[in-house]
């Protein structure tokens, strides 16, 4: 499995492969994307494919789908979808695009496994990096896992995010930071919490500028693309508001997110902190949620400075976690971008647990789900425990995965330290 | 036929009444009408009016001055005010009353024109609206909030006369509550405003015991605004307050000699021999015949305390609603007047009565001479068939989606219904208009012409709006339409629950109106129906432990957040390097300073 020249021919077998695959679950089991889209695992309000209908129907017959409670996704994708054919009548283009979607996150993980950066970045080299996936592996391992092809199946309209994201970290590692700001920019605008992506990658596009093109100074560096984000976001806006005829599409999107009105279950911590909260903490715990949120941005970008893409990593780790409407989507992503980091998977000390963690939540949250929701033998703590117990596993392997990178620095510094007991003081 | 001929003969005299002999400003009138299966259909009407001027110079004399004064107050032009309980049989008793035009869903429903100037006004006033009559009813009808408040747009049209509204200053506010349990708080205030409290002529039939112990019961306030035609003449302010109740006859006789319900012994069970499993030890009991006898003190509990004074003299106060050939007795001191229809007859009874008691005989017990050679009389009037069956019911299980169907059967064979269906539904039930759709049974819903013509929707909005659905739709002659869409159910916040949370949320009745066919005719509604209310059970969270969520997810995040933070900021060191860490040296952390303190607090001896 382990380093294999990857040919041409083999990746687009590869892709070939992954979409057959996927087109044969959608066609042959009919019930199955509607099953899926179902799921509480998989698509949250802000991302369901069936409230992405709705709206999609209620824009087309000149109703703001911003005047109600059910959509909450971004404006310009009802045009987007609006162009397609009609989803009851022809569904096989809505699957093409959901497919070519996957194809592209693959393809964007192929490339960032290629240009060596996850081991060898501008300011640090490990010495383990030879011993890490080729870019087809990686491919493979995030188009066949099961939480990427349940997703697909399931159409969250995450999976746009997600691959904007990934664009944006291929351009910035190219050497092209306006790319990389024009992709984030439209991640942030699809679901908002990719702003938070935005100092890390800066510093991931700093490092890796083009020689000939250079910006010496970091600050201006930063202001200019910041600039870039700005008005890429400003521009995104306007168009939404002249499609929508309002600026009622920002709380209805944003504000959901910002003030979790809509408390539908999730596999996050937050929908049942809030439904069980005290009405006049309620405030104070969302500022101190979304608090706790992005108060890891700064930390990690400032303790792993030599190594941006590692903390982007761990950033989108954090908020698979910690966002207040979280998917499998969002864990298949953070999955992928751990693949990238085989070369440190000898430091981490608990991967036995946390695998065996998420394999337990994967199985007994549709289960405990199943009884809470339809059989009414259990209760909603049922559900609950495992959102708990996944959370918990997930944060276990963000913060190993923090431990294994630190300590693969650290290994430079003290090279006789390999394979010894060490601990922190 | 004949039966709704004679029944809107009745309304059309009495229209008459109100709107010539103004002089004669108050009348009421009971129509009895026994219906198939031993139930028994009384509706109380009661109409006073007041001349405009009268009524804005505060001057009252029939028209409670209560409630004149609240709908002065809140600009209320026309008000309409329905406590319901139960459900119309519609398949055995056929075409409700007054064409359905007075009749609520379960629960409280209030729909009212209100003069204002812009929309945060008429919100205002509805306000105050609601809150006073919350008051005056003694219902909770202060709980009509923004949620349970929706605009109808094509649903209902105004019933009296508004000839100096325009569009853009009445508003049309429709708030309902499904829950609200209709009981005799709110019969007290209703009968006090009527002129004669309920003392005597035939309010003093309505006792709460009975009332609410009906299968079906509607109480019914109506006021508008009446204007002459022609234009000569002044207008009138005319309040119709309205009871219709179907009484089980069997049930309601019980408490004279069998206060215990028990079952019948086997010979006094009025069996349907033409059943093929009828036999010694099987019965199916006999519709109609059955149970017919009946007197006003047994069904009531009492007798008509004589007649209302104030009423008109003209107006018949009693009516029934049963075949000619059939006998009555009434005591003395009234008179029977037979209509013309030959179903219906009516009684006068003279001012100086003071009880009056009518009994209708079971038709077995007729004289055998009434009956004519080879013809079987019928003992009720046959009920007349509705325009619509509707029954509406949710689909699919569990707590987190489902389904809304509801079948509208024409059993016209020839004619085309058109209506309006009103839905207003609550905000925590999220539906989908894109699954929407309408099918003839056994049909696919692409085989035909469309069935549903115009939608009017408003999205809810969380914790702000409910749901309003209109649906302009027609059913062919004699074929059943099935109106089905989908809908989520949300989790609320666990404050919003209310104590019985697992009993589920009430869901209010679906109103359709019927339009006349006469496409010209926009304003009539030629018959209003009602579906029951539905009971929608939401996903409930653990209600006994908010601490606990708390904690837990507290942890959940300190651990996470605690790990993270131990490995950024402390240093990597080998196992046997940095400072030693030990029992030894806690100990001795912690004697150096304990030492400092009891040297201070205890000084030795110098």
């Amino acid at each position: 499995m382990n380093g294999g020249k990857a040919t041409l021919g083999r990746t687009a077998g590869l892709y070939l492969g992954a979409a057959v695959l996927r087109l044969a679950l959608f066609t042959l089991f009919p019930g199955l994307p509607d099953l899926l889209t179902g799921r509480v695992e998989i698509s949250t309000p802000v991302t369901s494919f069936k409230r992405l209908q709705e709206g999609l129907f209620l824009y087309n017959h000149n109703v703001s789908p911003y005047d109600g409670g059910v959509y909450h996704q971004a404006p310009l994708l009802l045009p987007l979808f609006a162009l397609l054919p009609s989803f009851a009548a022809l569904p096989v283009f809505t699957y093409l695009l959901y497919i070519a979607v996957d194809l592209l996150s693959a393809h964007a993980l192929f490339q960032i496994a290629e240009s060596g950066e996850p081991g060898a970045s501008a300011l640090y080299t490990s010495p383990r990096r030879d011993k890490r996936w080729s870019g087809f592996v990686i491919a493979a391992l995030f188009l066949f896992s099961p939480f990427t092809i349940a997703t697909c199946i399931g159409r969250p309209t995450s999976v746009f995010t997600a691959c904007a994201i990934l664009h944006a970290v291929v351009k910035a590692i190219s050497g092209a930071p306006v790319g990389a700001m024009v992709a984030l920019s439209f991640a942030a605008y699809l679901s908002m919490y990719p702003l938070l992506l935005l100092p890390p990658l800066l510093l991931l596009s700093y490092d890796r500028q083009l020689p000939g093109r250079a910006t010496k100074s970091l600050a201006q560096f930063a202001a200019t693309n910041i600039g870039v984000v700005a008005s890429v976001l400003g521009m995104l806006f306007s168009m939404s508001f002249l499609i929508t005829g309002s600026w009622e599409f920002l709380p209805s999107t944003y504000g959901v997110q910002l003030t979790l009105s809509d408390l539908a279950p999730n596999v996050g911590l937050w929908w049942y902190f809030f439904v069980e909260m005290f009405d006049s903490f309620r405030s104070f715990f969302l500022a101190v949620f979304w608090l706790h949120l992005s108060a890891y941005v700064g930390a990690l970008t400032v303790r792993i400075r030599r190594q941006p893409l590692v903390v982007l990593t761990l950033l989108l780790g954090i908020f698979a976690i910690f966002k207040p409407y979280p998917s499998i989507s969002d864990m298949s992503l953070f999955l992928a971008t751990v693949s990238l980091y085989r070369h440190v998977f000898p430091l981490m000390r608990y991967t036995f647990l946390v695998a065996s963690i998420i394999m337990y939540t994967t199985f007994l949250g549709p289960a405990f789900y199943h009884l809470w929701i339809y059989a009414g033998s259990g209760n909603a703590n049922f559900f609950y425990a495992i959102t708990l117990v996944w959370g918990l596993g997930l944060s276990l392997l963000v913060c190993d995965l923090t431990f294994a990178v630190l300590r693969d620095e650290w290994e430079v510094e003290r090279p006789e330290m390999v394979g010894k007991e060490i601990r922190q003081i | 036929m004949r039966q709704l001929f004679s029944f809107s003969l009745l309304s059309f005299f009495s229209l008459c009444f109100a709107f010539l002999a103004t002089a004669a400003d108050y009348h009421e009138q009971l129509v009895l009408r026994p219906l198939p299966l031993s139930a028994l259909l009384a509706s109380f009407n009661f109409r006073s009016n007041t001349t405009l001027s009268a009524f804005e110079a505060h001057n009252f004399r029939f028209f409670p001055r209560s409630l004149g004064q609240i709908l002065q107050h809140a600009g209320t032009r026309e008000l309409h005010l329905r406590f319901s309980l139960g459900r119309w049989d519609a398949e055995s008793w056929g075409a409700r009353p007054w064409n359905g035009a007075r009749e609520g869903g379960t629960g409280v429903e209030l729909w009212a024109w209100l003069e204002a100037d812009t929309d945060e006004a008429a919100d205002h006033q509805w306000l105050t609206l609601t809150n006073a009559l919350s008051g005056l009813f003694c219902a909770s009808l202060n709980f009509i909030d923004g949620t349970r408040t929706t605009r109808p747009v094509m649903s209902f049209q105004p019933e009296g006369d508004h000839p100096n509204a325009t569009d853009t200053n009445t508003h049309l506010l429709y708030g309902v509550l499904p829950h609200e349990v209709v009981c005799t708080e709110n019969l007290t205030p209703f009968l006090k405003l009527l002129p004669c409290k309920g003392k005597a002529g035939i309010a003093s039939l309505l006792d709460g015991h009975k009332l609410f112990d009906a299968s079906w019961q509607s109480m019914a306030i109506d006021v508008r605004p009446v204007c002459p035609p022609g234009g000569e003449g002044e207008c009138v302010l005319e309040i119709e307050q309205t009871i219709d109740m179907v009484l089980d006859i069997e049930r309601s006789k019980r408490p004279r000699g069998n206060p215990i319900p028990r079952p019948l012994p086997g010979h006094e069970l009025h069996c349907d021999t033409s059943k093929p499993y009828h036999s010694g030890d099987t019965c199916f009991p006999a519709d109609s015949t059955a149970n017919q006898d009946w007197s006003l003190s047994q069904v009531f509990g009492k007798t008509i305390k004589g007649t209302c004074p104030l009423t008109d003299p003209n107006v018949p106060p009693v009516c029934l609603q049963v075949p000619d050939a059939r006998s009555v007795y009434i005591s003395n001191g009234a008179l029977e007047k037979k209509n013309q229809d030959g179903v219906s007859r009516c009684f006068e009874i003279e001012p100086e009565t003071t009880d009056f008691e009518l009994l209708l005989p079971s038709p077995e017990d007729l004289p055998a001479d009434n009956l004519q050679a080879g013809q079987e009389v019928e003992n009720i009037v046959k009920p007349e068939t509705p325009l619509l069956y509707a029954e509406r019911s949710f689909t699919g299980h569990g707590q987190e989606r489902g389904g809304v169907q509801t079948i509208l059967r024409n059993p016209s064979p020839d004619k085309e219904v058109e209506f309006i269906y009103m839905e207003s539904l609550p905000w925590f039930m999220r539906i989908y208009l894109h699954t929407m759709q309408a099918r003839i049974e056994g049909t696919s819903p692409s085989d035909h012409d469309p069935l549903i013509q115009e939608v009017y929707y408003r999205p809810a909005v969380d914790r702000a709006r409910g749901t309003q659905l209109e649906v302009r739709m027609r059913v062919p002659a004699a074929s059943t339409v099935f109106l089905t869409y989908d809908f989520e159910k949300s989790i609320l916040r666990y404050t919003e629950y209310p104590p019985d949370a697992n009993r589920g949320f009430d869901v209010a009745a679906a109103v359709i109106t019927i339009l006349s066919p006469n496409k010209n005719d926009t304003r009539s509604a030629t018959y209003n129906l009602r579906t029951t209310s539905l009971l929608c059970s939401l996903p409930t969270p653990d209600f006994s432990m908010p601490y606990n969520v708390i904690i837990f997810t507290s942890t959940a995040i300190a651990l996470a957040f605690g790990g993270m933070f131990n490995i950024i900021v402390r240093r990597f060191v080998a196992a046997d390097e940095g400072p030693e860490v030990s029992v030894g040296s806690l100990k001795q952390k912690l004697i150096v300073p304990l030492r400092r303190i009891f040297a201070r607090v205890k000084p030795g001896p110098r």
